[in-house]
Parts: structure tokens; C-alpha cells; sequence
């Protein structure tokens, strides 16, 4: 017997009892469906971080104070007051340094007009929009001029701006940051990062300016190194950490007054860990794929048990064992494959809501239905066997006189 | 003279329940030619189910010979036993055994699907079976929208729509009305008369006169020998 016929026997049976046939799919559509859509919303959630922390900048190094020791106290990460504009300067020297900026940062009050907002205010140079990997959406960035004149110049972030009322229409203007007048040069493209720390949410004013007015001494609180190019990251790395250790009498193998981070280091753990996340999930949807897989096994063993004297018939009129095996394999085959493609339909679905709603978009990896579709023809298979193999073997004799 | 089509030698079946042996045929020894009409004719309990049983293929003696159309049954496997009786053998049933929610044509067709023949073949040929027993305008028409005699007719054409070499009829008109059963008998008196080899198994000695030759079958033994009508 040709697949062609069997495939057109299986089918005719499945039309003839609709509704136990689409009970018997409903398993592996929900098998098939969540591990479609958990493996998106999985690889949905892995684009979206990555892309977030890849907005960050790229190539990127920061370098952060570490922590204060004060009598036999030490405080957090980055209480210490060890970096100064002169180790920025230093780094900007290294070989493989493609731009650094150093940050210092307040929190005041901006206001303009009726509307006001507190924020961070962050004094920077010219390249911070190079290094944090930031592009401008109206106007114009700090300028290494207005940087070094110490200007009353301010660039918003896009959430900042919205927060006030401004608009495109803002440039030129006037806001005031702790009450002193400052005049509005830019307006940052929005990054789309949300939360307490988004970056979108900042105002960026020159280094000169800022110590001036804001932040006393002459520490900075981080400075965002740029490598020129990924293979100079390990390298830069190092190079920064001799430097410093240098720079800050400290003893190679010393405890450091400083800490490095690595952008792409942080991106790996990350993908690491969502990476895991999504084969946990996918892990835990399979397993209702094994259960529908168990619902068709269930139903084939009664459909073998009440088709017993049809079995019988086919027999006698000639069907060998492996007729009736293939008969019945082909049957659960065909259950669990068209379970399987309305699930990946349901699943693609259920994954495009979810992106929309989440905001990573539509994630469509064409290999997650393949996979899915292969699984359920091995649930198809390997819950198929036994109810053929007990159909195949039935005694003709014993199965005519079944009643 | 030419082998016999069915030709059993010292045949005994033996089945094993527990501990207990039940002897259902001891040492019979049938020949029947080609283009015979032959009734089994015996009670309950006689032995004649396992005879027929062993006639058609669908078990196999404990002890002795029995040669189908040649082919020595005893050594062969499950699935070659299968196709012999898809090549050699057409059942009618007492129950007529139709696959339910099948339509007649689907019906007559299926012994076709297993011997491989394409599906366009298989209902030109299940049709003329349909046709010659009278069916023609009944061949989508699923069992349940039968009468009795129709849906034995319909088993007759699918025994007989793979031309087999023997019609093995068990109690073919035990469960119809007895115009509907001689209409049956007169049905297999034409087939004999044109040349087809027909064994029919039945406690009934009416039914067993429509035969040309009777075979009385008692506790498992033949009674009066294999005799020559």
C-alpha cells in the first residue's frame, strides 16, 4: 500500500469522526503552540535586551571609581572619589582608544515655563555622544568649543524634553537647571529605554559648566572609553588597568581602586542567561507536547479496541500485519501532524501578540516550527507504535469474532 | 488426475487452553477440484469453523499437510499466508462483515488495495462487481442503508472482485430471510456454473443441497469419508 493511500484512509477516517479527531489535536495544538511562542517570546526578549545594551555604545569600556574604605568600612562600588579628569586624559592617550568621555552628574531641578522635572544632569564633553553611542534629533550636541568655554549650553534627553513641553520648536530657548538659566542647543534621539535609569531621561551640559555650578572637587564619576575596534577590547582593557594602577600608586596584583566593565562581557552573560531562560521554557512547553502525544496514544488504543473487528475484515480479505501497522502509524501520524500546523499557526500568532504587546516587535524564527513540526511527528511516531503494533497483531480469527 | 485446489492430508488442529487440550479436527484428509460446488455440512461445535478457518488460510494446522493451489500452507509466515488469501481466497461471512461507514464500492475495492492495484482500477473493477450481482444503483450506499440480502451480495462481490481460485462461504445465508437466503444459494449454484470453485460451510441440510458434493463433518472427523456426489 502506497503512503498516497494510506494518508487518504487516515484522512477519511478523521472526517468521519471530527470532532474526537479535533479533541485528540487539541493536545498537540497546545503542545505545539506554547513551545512556538515561548521560544519567540525566549529569542523576542534576547533581541530586545541585546539591542538595549548594544544602544549603550558599542565598543564600549567604563570605568568606574571602587568603593571608599573609610576606617574598617568599605562603602559600595563607586563611592570612592579615586578618578580624576586627568586619568581621562591618560586613556584618551592609550593606543586602541578610539574617544573617551568623563561624566559627572547631579541631580536639580529643570523647569520650563510652567512644567518641571527633576533630573540628572550629567557634565560631558563633546565626544559623549560618540562614546554612549547617542544621535541627535533636533539641533546640535555639545561642541568641543562650547565644552572648553564652560557655556550655559544644554543638551535634553527625549523623555526630558517631552517631560517639559518641548518640541522641536525648543531650540534656542531657555530652561533653567537649579534656577540658573541655561540655553536648550539639542534634543537626543530617544533610545527607548524606559525605567529609573533610562538614559532618555537626562540633561547633558559641558564638564566646565557642570563643576562650576554643581558638582564640587575635581573627581569624576565614570568615563566611557570607546575602542576602536572589538578584537582591541581585552587589549584596551589591559592597557587601562596599568595606566590607572600607575596613575594611583597601585602594586600589580593590588587591590584596585577602580573597576573596569566590559560591554560585550555583560552582553554575553546576558544572551547566557536568556539563553537559558528560552530552553527552559521551551523545556517546559514540551512537556505538554509529550502529554498531547499521550492523549493520541490513548485514543488509538481505543480506536484499535473498537475497530478490532475491522481489523479483522481487512485480514481476512488480505491485509498483511504491516498494512494494518502502517494503516493505524499513518493515522496518528496525521493527527499529531495537522495538531502540530494549527499549533504553529496558534503559535506564531500567540508570539506576534506577545512581541507587539512587549515591544520587541514580531520575532520570527523559521527553524522554531520546523523543529516543533518534526517533534510532533516523532510524538506521532513514538505514540503510534504500540496501538499499531497491537492492531497489527491481532488474530484474524479472534478479531471476526469480536463483537 | 490434477492436484486438488484444496488438499488437506491427516490435518489435525489442536488448541492448548491451559492445561486442557481440545482436539477441534483429528487426522482429515479433503480434497477438493477445481470447479467443485461443496457443502461442509455438520452441527455446532463439529469442527467445521476450524476447518473453514484452515481452508482459508486464516490458521494453520498443528499437525499434517495442506496444500492451497499448489502452495504448501503449513511453512509460511503470517504475511505470505496474507497474501495468499488475498490472491486464492473471497470470504462470505454469516455477519457479511462489511466495513462499517463504507460505502459498497469502497467496500468491494478494499481486497484490491492490498494486492497493490491503482485506486482508478479498483473501482472500475468493484463497480462491475457491483453491476453483475445487481448492485449498480447501490454502490454509495454505506451498509446500514442495506437490506440483509443486499449486503450480502455486496460481500459476494468482494470476494469475487479479485478473480480468486476459491469462495469460502460460511453460513452465507444464516442470517437472512429464507427468500433472501435462496436468492444467495441460487447466486452461488450461477457462480458454480460458471466454473467457479465454491465451498460452503453450514449446519443446514437444505442449504447443503444446493452443493454437488456434501462433506459431513463430526467431532472434528469427517463422517462419511470424502465421497463423490
Amino acid at each position: 500500500m502506497s503512503i498516497v493511500e494510506l494518508v487518504r484512509l487516515a484522512l477519511s477516517r478523521i472526517g468521519s469522526s471530527r470532532l474526537r479527531a479535533a479533541l485528540t489535536m487539541l493536545g498537540v495544538i497546545i503542545g505545539v503552540a506554547s513551545v512556538v511562542a515561548l521560544v519567540a517570546v525566549g529569542q523576542g526578549a534576547t533581541s530586545g535586551i541585546t539591542a538595549r545594551l548594544q544602544g549603550l555604545g558599542t565598543n564600549l569600556l567604563t570605568v568606574n571609581p571602587g568603593s571608599s574604605t573609610q576606617g574598617f568600612t568599605r562603602g559600595a562600588a563607586g563611592t570612592a572619589t579615586s578618578l580624576t579628569a586627568d586619568d581621562a586624559n591618560a586613556i584618551a592617550a592609550l593606543n586602541g582608544v578610539a574617544a573617551v568621555e568623563p561624566e559627572i552628574s547631579s541631580q536639580q531641578l529643570v523647569a520650563a515655563g510652567s512644567l518641571n522635572s527633576t533630573t540628572s544632569i550629567v557634565g560631558t564633553t563633546a565626544d559623549y555622544a560618540t562614546v554612549r553611542a547617542f544621535t541627535i534629533w533636533q539641533g546640535s550636541f555639545l561642541t568641543p568649543a562650547t565644552v572648553d568655554a564652560g557655556v550655559s549650553v544644554a543638551v535634553l534627553g527625549a523623555t526630558t524634553a517631552d517631560d517639559l513641553g518641548l518640541g522641536a520648536s525648543a531650540i534656542g530657548t531657555q530652561v533653567t537647571i537649579g534656577g540658573l538659566p541655561f540655553q536648550v542647543v539639542g534634543i537626543l534621539q530617544a533610545k527607548g529605554s524606559s525605567g529609573p535609569f533610562s538614559q532618555d531621561d537626562q540633561v547633558l551640559i559641558p564638564m566646565a559648566t557642570a563643576r562650576h555650578y554643581f558638582v564640587q572637587g575635581d573627581t569624576i564619576r565614570s568615563i566611557g572609553v570607546s575602542v576602536a575596534t572589538p578584537d582591541q577590547m581585552d587589549l584596551v582593557k589591559a592597557e587601562i588597568q596599568t595606566t590607572l594602577e600607575q596613575r594611583h600608586g597601585i602594586a600589580a596584583g593590588g587591590t584596585d581602586d577602580f573597576t573596569i566593565t566590559d560591554q560585550a562581557q555583560l552582553l554575553s552573560t546576558v544572551s547566557a542567561v536568556t539563553t537559558t531562560l528560552t530552553i527552559l521554557l521551551a523545556g517546559i512547553a514540551s512537556i505538554s507536547l509529550v502529554v498531547g502525544g499521550i492523549g493520541i496514544m490513548n485514543i488509538m488504543l481505543v480506536s484499535v479496541h473498537e475497530r478490532t473487528r475491522e481489523i479483522g475484515i481487512r485480514k481476512a480479505i488480505g491485509a498483511r500485519g504491516r498494512d494494518v501497522l502502517a494503516q493505524f502509524l499513518i493515522e496518528a501520524l496525521t493527527l499529531s501532524l495537522l495538531g502540530g500546523m494549527v499549533g504553529i499557526v496558534l503559535g506564531v500568532a500567540v508570539s506576534a501578540l506577545i512581541g507587539a504587546v512587549a515591544g520587541w516587535g514580531f520575532v520570527f524564527n523559521p527553524i522554531t516550527p520546523l523543529v516543533a513540526v518534526l517533534f510532533s511527528l516523532l510524538v506521532g511516531v513514538v505514540f503510534g507504535v504500540w496501538p499499531a503494533r497491537q492492531a497489527a497483531r491481532l488474530d484474524p480469527i479472534v478479531a471476526l469474532r469480536y463483537e | 488426475m490434477t492436484e486438488p485446489l484444496v488438499h488437506l492430508q491427516h490435518v489435525s488442529r489442536v488448541y492448548e487452553m491451559g492445561r486442557l487440550q481440545v482436539v477441534a479436527l483429528r487426522d482429515v484428509d479433503v480434497a477438493i477440484q477445481s470447479g467443485e460446488f461443496v457443502a461442509v455440512l455438520g452441527p455446532s461445535g463439529s469442527g467445521k469453523s476450524t476447518l473453514m478457518h484452515i481452508v482459508g488460510c486464516l490458521d494453520r494446522p498443528t499437525s499434517g499437510q495442506y496444500t492451497l493451489a499448489g502452495t504448501p500452507v503449513a511453512a509460511l509466515d503470517d504475511d505470505r499466508l496474507a497474501a495468499l488469501r488475498s490472491r486464492a481466497i473471497g470470504f462470505v461471512f454469516q455477519s457479511y462483515n462489511l466495513l462499517a461507514r463504507t460505502n459498497a464500492l469502497e467496500n468491494v475495492a478494499a481486497p484490491l488495495l492490498y494486492q497493490g492495484v491503482s485506486r482508478r482500477e479498483r473501482y472500475r473493477r468493484a463497480g462491475a462487481a457491483l453491476e453483475r450481482l445487481g448492485l449498480g444503483d447501490r454502490v454509495d450506499h454505506s451498509p446500514a442503508e442495506l437490506s440483509g440480502g443486499q449486503q450480502q451480495r455486496v460481500a459476494i462481490a468482494r470476494a469475487l472482485v479479485t478473480d480468486p481460485a476459491l469462495i469460502l462461504a460460511d453460513e452465507p445465508t444464516g442470517n437472512l430471510a429464507s427468500d433472501q437466503g435462496a436468492e444467495v444459494l441460487s447466486l452461488f449454484r450461477e457462480l458454480h456454473s460458471a466454473g467457479r470453485t465454491i465451498v460452503l460451510i453450514t449446519h443446514d441440510q437444505e442449504v447443503a443441497a444446493a452443493a454437488g458434493r456434501q462433506i459431513h463433518i463430526r467431532d472434528g472427523s469427517i463422517a462419511d469419508g470424502e465421497i463423490a456426489a
